[in-house]
């Protein structure tokens, strides 16, 4: 343990390096869809350490640097993907031989639950949706695409936070959506302050889907529906089938979840 | 049925009473059935296979104690295997469920007659999920088999199909069959707080209400070759009104439902508009994509509907409640003299579920619960609200319950069908029928 421990600083150091070196490569950028005109920001994050729980006590995990979306992914965004924006004659209803690519199927019912739309956080996908969207995005980008691993998004909510770690009730107010300022709903991205890298809503408004080391899903940062408490650089939630529950279709689907709607996630990106 | 209704308060009673009596019977630990010991097997068999078929299945199954599903029946031979396949992965999913399938070869039934075959079986339940043109038909055949009935929403796609509803429910309650309807709003915990609060006068005098359906489109399945005009229709059974009674008669009627429920009575006319500007292309078939309806009910407080199925339109799917003390939204909050809100940290309960959780303990209790009218009701309503926007006219509940239109043909068999015109207002007319097409 020990001696993975000090391999593990050592490599962190030398990232730490190389990531010093590329500095000047490491600026925020703006990617669009083509042919919408649908765009997104990324901004970028230096690589270091972190220290996450496991089962076995804290572990430290080394991470390059990367690019994160500056905002949880809108429906603006995911719309293009659902709906085949990016389809000029697409045809009618689209099975999924008019392009390569798996497209979620046509929810009965509204995902956005009429909170809001343009600008607002898209919601109550499955895991395996938030991924295929990744795919799909990243083959019409040419750049790799992903969700955060759960490594990722720490470093990228610790460089965030800075050293305010305590993150008292007022800070927890201004960056985040809880259920204690939400009023039962989540908010436009980017309508409560950025944090240090210039990142929105890490904390509240939609929980975020990353994927932890054995390569389960989890949601991080907690949400407009929970309570301020919740809402924190810890929180971390499984999902269950209650998330699903009230789908009243067998097999249930495998794109929504009937009753998360505050459940989001945000991309990242290794190389732009 | 008259459009005096001098049984509406009765009406408004009867409701209360029928909650109150569920709500009872909602308790299982308390069921003395159940305090005598296990109670006898029910068996349940399901018509009509599909996703929502095979989901109301699980969640009988999942709702009670000793019930197992026994027989399937669906027009198409594929629907069937894969809900099949669905059942063992059911099964390997929920442990619990497995050894209440006890579904065998002998009993799964395929074609236009399955659910004759289906209900020469032994079960005592049947699940009716198929598109709701057959429903009316299925239903009075389950009747007339002698078995208690669960019935997918809408219940029918015309008059014609409602009055044999209504005639099916009356029959029930001669047999003492119970008839539970997929209006699972019914048998939602927050909607029959909210009701009772509600029919107990929480916001006074009910003057206005909104209900509405916005969102996208939905599933549908391009036509393939071998496909004859009425296998291709009944595949993509949402975009024929013969099948699905339209838009706002398939998914709209659930909110329409909890107006109905909300005035203890049903609308007495309807004026509206509507059509198909979104959604043109013929694999939609030719329902419209949009309604927006003023409903009237007796007491003269209206009612606007609005439902919309389009592609990245501003969605909404909920319920208002206008009162002379207070608002509601029939759910979770009562705004004015007596405020109230459901408690968001309450036990979460699966109305769909719930809902064969009552059917099932009111069999069990010798009280069969009959959604039987309340249902046909509320299809009928629906239907006025689509007729008025269709003809362009102002339709009353009388005149739809005696005009000829009639959609579905008595003996559907695989074959040419064409299809209708879109309706156009102004020049489509309630005397519509399959058998001048």
């Amino acid at each position: 343990m020990a001696t993975k421990l000090t391999l593990a600083l050592l490599f962190a150091a030398w990232a730490q390096s190389a990531a010093g070196q590329a500095a000047a490569r490491l600026v925020p950028f703006r990617d669009s869809i083509a042919p919408t005109l649908v765009t997104f920001e990324m901004i970028p994050v230096p690589g270091g350490t972190v220290t996450l729980d496991s089962p076995t006590g804290p572990r430290v995990v080394v991470v390059a640097p990367f690019w994160i979306g500056k905002t949880e992914v809108t429906w603006d965004e995911y719309d293009v993907w659902v709906y085949r924006l990016d389809l000029a004659a697409a045809a009618p209803g689209g099975s999924d031989s008019a392009d390569a690519t798996a497209r979620p199927s046509r929810p009965y019912g509204a995902p956005d639950r009429g909170f809001g739309h343009h600008g607002y956080p898209a919601l109550a996908m499955t895991y395996a949706a938030a991924r295929a969207y990744c795919a799909w995005l990243s083959a019409k980008t040419g750049r790799h695409y992903g969700l955060p691993t759960d490594a990722q998004w720490t470093r990228a909510l610790e460089l965030g936070l800075g050293t305010d770690t305590a993150l008292s009730g007022d800070r927890r107010d201004a960056l985040a959506w809880h259920a204690g300022n939400a009023a039962n709903q989540p908010h436009a991205v980017a309508s409560k302050r950025a944090d240090a890298l210039g990142l929105y809503d890490l904390l509240g408004n939609v929980a975020e889907w990353v994927t932890i080391p054995d390569g389960a899903p989890v949601v991080r940062g907690g949400s407009w529906a929970d309570p301020v408490a919740r809402v924190g650089p810890r929180t971390r939630a499984a999902p269950t089938s209650a998330w699903n529950e009230t789908d009243p279709q067998f097999p249930k689907s495998r794109w929504w979840l009937a009753d998360a709607p505050f459940v989001g996630f945000r991309i990242v990106l290794l190389t732009p | 049925m008259t459009p005096k209704h001098p049984r509406d308060v009765t009406r408004r009673a009867f409701v209360e009473t029928t909650a109150a009596a569920t709500a009872a019977l909602a308790l299982p630990p308390q069921a003395p059935s159940i305090a005598r010991g296990a109670p006898k097997t029910l068996r349940i068999a399901l018509i009509g296979c599909g996703g929502r078929g095979t989901g109301a299945a699980k969640d009988c199954l999942t709702s009670s104690e000793n019930v197992e599903l026994v027989a399937l029946g669906d027009l198409f031979p594929d629907h069937l295997t894969r809900c099949r396949e669905n059942l063992a992965t059911m099964a390997t999913e929920d442990p619990t469920l497995k050894p209440k399938i006890k579904v065998n070869d002998s009993q799964c039934f395929t074609g236009f007659d399955a659910y004759r075959k289906v209900l020469e079986t032994n079960a005592d339940l049947v699940l009716l999920a198929t598109p709701p043109a057959f429903r009316a038909r299925h239903l009075a055949a389950a009747i007339d088999a002698g078995k208690h009935v669960f019935m997918e929403k809408p219940v029918a796609v015309d008059p014609q199909g409602v009055h044999a509803v209504l005639a099916s429910a009356e029959l029930a309650t001669q047999k003492s069959l119970a008839l539970v309807a997929g209006t699972q709003r019914r048998h939602d915990a927050g909607y029959r707080a909210a009701m009772e609060r509600i029919h107990s006068g929480a916001i006074g005098d009910l003057v206005a209400a909104e209900v509405y359906w916005n969102q996208g489109g939905l599933w549908m399945k391009p036509r393939e070759p071998a496909w004859s005009d009425v296998e291709w229709q009944i595949r993509n059974w949402l975009y024929f009104t013969w099948l699905s009674g339209d838009h706002i008669v398939e998914q709209h009627i659930h909110n329409i439902d909890v107006a109905n429920w909300a005035f203890g009575a049903h609308p007495v006319k309807a004026i509206a508009v509507g059509g198909r500007q979104r959604r043109t292309d013929p694999a939609y078939g030719h329902i419209f994509d949009h309604f927006a309806v003023e409903f009237e009910y007796p007491n003269g407080a209206r009612l606007r509907s609005m439902c919309r199925q389009q592609d990245g339109t501003a969605s909404r799917v909920g319920e208002r409640f206008v009162g002379t003390r207070g608002t509601s939204d029939g759910h979770s909050v009562i705004e004015g003299a007596a405020s109230w809100s459901w408690d968001p940290q309450a036990p979460k309960v699966n109305p769909y579920v719930q809902e064969h959780a009552d059917l099932v303990a009111s069999i069990r209790a010798g009280r069969p619960l009959n959604e039987g009218r309340q249902v046909a009701e509320s299809t009928l309503t629906a239907i006025m609200g689509r007729e008025a926007a269709y003809t362009g006219q102002q339709v009353t509940w009388d005149e739809l319950l005696n005009c000829p239109l009639d959609l579905v043909p008595t003996d559907v068999q695989f074959g040419p069908m064409p299809v209708p015109p879109v309706a156009m207002p102004g020049q489509t007319g309630l005397t519509r029928s399959w058998r001048s097409a």
